[in-house]
């Protein structure tokens, strides 16, 4: 119990500290445009909502995956706090998750799939990126 | 993961434009947003004030049928400061968590009654108050939320803000800063609903709670007294004594007033059964805080009263009142465009959904003399946007409405009572058929079926047309639907008993009745399938 303690308590301060770097959430159109469609690497815009079961476990799995790797970014927004973000992308249930590479839309999918997909969908969004750059 | 591959490949198809016009859509949305909520006189065919069932279904219908509309929705926070968000009382204070709460309740039953049938279940099942509220309060949320992004999507205005009318054609929204905002509108639909009332009890705004709180209630309930005896009570102390909290139940007069009463007694003699404790013809006089932070309720013999359970006092950790719900009208300022409301509910009367000013129209529980029920609602707003602006003429019909009451042993019931089959066609003329039975999955868990009763009142003269058809017991809801297309189509007598059941179900028992209350026979069963 008390090394659980202890993992769950690293993991924890690891998560946020690495939070800084290449998570972060977005709360109106304005931070978007700036940290989203305008970013350099490309961004997983993950759509999420507190009273979403699946949510709760697709974000925390999309942070997993996505914070180890150098060149993409991982933007969290909260559906209730930016109803123009959610109309613009024509957001009508969650968890919903958007590929965006050089401020366009390359890839996206609804509801919460599974491990293998979700890595799959970030393999495929760095592998574009990787192809640009030669 | 066929799903996800359909996703992409529409999604493929427009990647590069889908972007550009995203951009161009936050842009166009947020500008839109500013412009909006400063003041603004705008144009439209209907503004629908109240964001509930009817307020809804109205606004949804006359867009389909190309009207320009805008809703308000507004919520008052309770004394206790419980707000929510849009979709009005159903999903949010009513139906909604109401019938969660229940099917919970039911469920903590059913895992004791498992091990009868051979399940191993370690320890006693307990509830975790907290647990299951935010369960329900995270589907209320999501409920919200597909509600907000439907109105988006049919293309509706949405205004968070308390609602009145300037005149006829102006209705004026108060958003939170206290910005108003001007609609200029040919039309108005008027469905705000109600609210619950609080008794005149000393002390009873301040520390009691209503329908309102007790589905979003921050801490374990308690020990309750509800106070109250209609449905909302009812059901509340229902799923409140079922989750273990100790239940009282405090009556000004009779339980389910207007409702078939010999119905109305099988509902509470279960409950009885329960635990649950009643106490009759009593109004409480006071409430206090306690040295501990509990609730000493003191009451009386309501008065006029004869009989009944006499004065008391006892503490509790909740009271919650359900005396009754207030018609949403007081600061409408109806007056503006002359519309005529009753002086004491608030209620406002029309015909056919039109007040007395030609183009101001109401719908839901607002209606004077009208079912408080969401799917009427619904349906009363649906066909009033048809009249409205398409070229249906078909009016609502508001009998026959199938309802349930959500008590542990739920009471189904369409059509009249046998109180109000008397007094419009005399008992002379009226056949009652009558029976207990035993639904077969009670047997085992050795469950009380003694209040497991259906009623069905039909007209002794050719063709016997069924006025009335009850049932208390499990899924009574279920049982009653089908029943009330039935009843729609005027079933008869002869045309029920000649139906086939469904074996073995409970609502088969409506096909085998055979013994009439006329007979004076024994109505409990002899014999399964005999």
């Amino acid at each position: 119990m008390a090394k659980f303690l202890q993992l769950a308590a690293s993991r924890a301060f690891t998560t946020s500290l690495q939070r800084l770097r290449n998570v972060f959430t977005v709360s109106d159109s304005e931070t978007f445009m700036e940290k989203v469609l305008n970013n350099d690497v490309p961004v997983i815009v993950n759509f999420h909502a507190e009273w979403c079961d699946p949510c709760k476990l697709l974000t925390p799995k999309l942070e997993e995956l996505v914070v180890p790797l150098p060149g993409i970014d991982l933007a969290i927004i909260d559906v209730e706090s930016c109803p123009e973000l959610v109309q613009a992308f024509e957001v009508k249930a969650v968890p919903a998750v958007i590929a965006v590479r050089s401020g366009l839309v390359v890839d996206k999918f609804i509801g919460l799939v599974d491990a293998q997909n979700i890595e799959d969908f970030i393999k495929k969004l760095s592998k574009q990126m990787q192809t640009n750059a030669t | 993961m066929s799903v996800l591959k359909i996703c992409t490949k529409s999604f493929a198809a427009s990647l590069g434009r889908q972007s550009e016009r995203s951009l161009k859509k936050i842009y166009r949305i947020s500008s839109s947003f500013r412009t909006f909520s400063t003041e603004g006189k705008l144009e439209y065919d209907l503004v629908v004030i109240g964001g509930g069932s009817g307020g809804l279904a109205c606004a949804k219908e006359a867009v389909a049928q190309g009207a320009r509309v805008a809703v308000l929705d507004y919520v008052q926070p309770s004394p206790r400061s419980t707000k929510w968000g849009l979709g009005g009382t159903c999903v949010n204070v009513g139906c909604i968590p109401k019938k969660l709460m229940h099917h919970a309740s039911l469920l903590g039953e059913a895992i004791e009654d498992a091990r009868s049938f051979g399940w191993r279940i370690p320890g006693n099942a307990e509830i975790d108050w907290l647990a299951m509220r935010d369960a329900v309060q995270d589907h209320i949320k999501s409920v919200n939320w597909v509600t907000r992004v439907s109105l988006r999507d049919n293309k509706i205005e949405y205004v968070n803000g308390r609602g009145h009318l300037a005149d006829a054609n102006t209705v004026v929204a108060t958003l939170h800063n206290k910005k108003e905002v001007l609609l200029k509108t040919k039309n108005v639909v008027v469905a705000v609903g109600a609210r619950p009332k609080y008794s005149t009890a000393i002390g009873a705004q301040e520390l009691g709670i209503s329908s309102d709180d007790i589905f979003s209630l921050e801490k374990p309930p308690g020990k309750t007294l509800v106070v109250g005896g209609g449905y909302i009570g009812l059901e509340c102390a229902g799923f409140l004594n079922g989750f273990g909290y100790p239940s009282t139940v405090m009556l000004r007069s009779v339980p389910l007033r207007g409702f078939d009463q010999q119905m109305a007694s099988m509902v509470v003699n279960e409950m009885e059964g329960r635990g649950v404790n009643f106490i009759c013809k009593c109004v409480p006089e006071s409430l206090s805080k306690t040295l501990d932070g509990r609730i000493l309720v003191k009451w009386n013999t309501t008065p006029g009263a004869s009989g009944g359970s006499g004065q008391g006092e006892d503490v509790f950790d909740t009271v919650l009142f359900a005396v009754g719900r207030k018609a949403v009208t007081d600061s409408l300022a109806l007056d503006k465009a002359g519309v005529e409301t009753h002086r004491e509910t608030g209620k406002i009367f029309t015909t056919n959904e039109q007040t007395n000013v030609p183009n101001i129209f109401a719908v839901g529980d607002v209606l004077h003399r009208k079912p408080e029920l969401t799917p009427v609602a619904v349906q009363a707003g649906r066909l009033l946007a048809r009249r409205m602006f398409g070229n249906d003429k078909t009016l609502m019909d508001y009998d026959n409405v199938a309802t349930t009451v959500f008590t542990p042993l739920e009471y189904g019931f369409v059509g009249l009572s046998e109180e109000e089959s008397e007094k419009r066609h005399g008992p002379e003329n009226l056949e009652v058929y009558h029976a207990f039975y035993k639904p077969t999955e009670f047997s085992i868990p050795q469950k009380d079926m003694s209040n497991c009763y259906i009623k069905v009142i039909c007209l002794r003269k050719e063709p016997r047309t069924v006025l009335g058809m009850h049932f208390v017991g499990p899924n009574a809801g279920e049982v009653i639907q089908g029943f009330s297309a039935a009843m729609k189509c005027r079933i008869t007598m002869e045309q029920l008993l000649d139906t086939i059941g469904i074996h073995p179900t409970v609502a088969e028992e409506f096909t085998r009745l055979t013994i009439t209350k006329r007979s004076g026979m024994d109505p409990n069963p002899q014999a399964c399938c005999s």
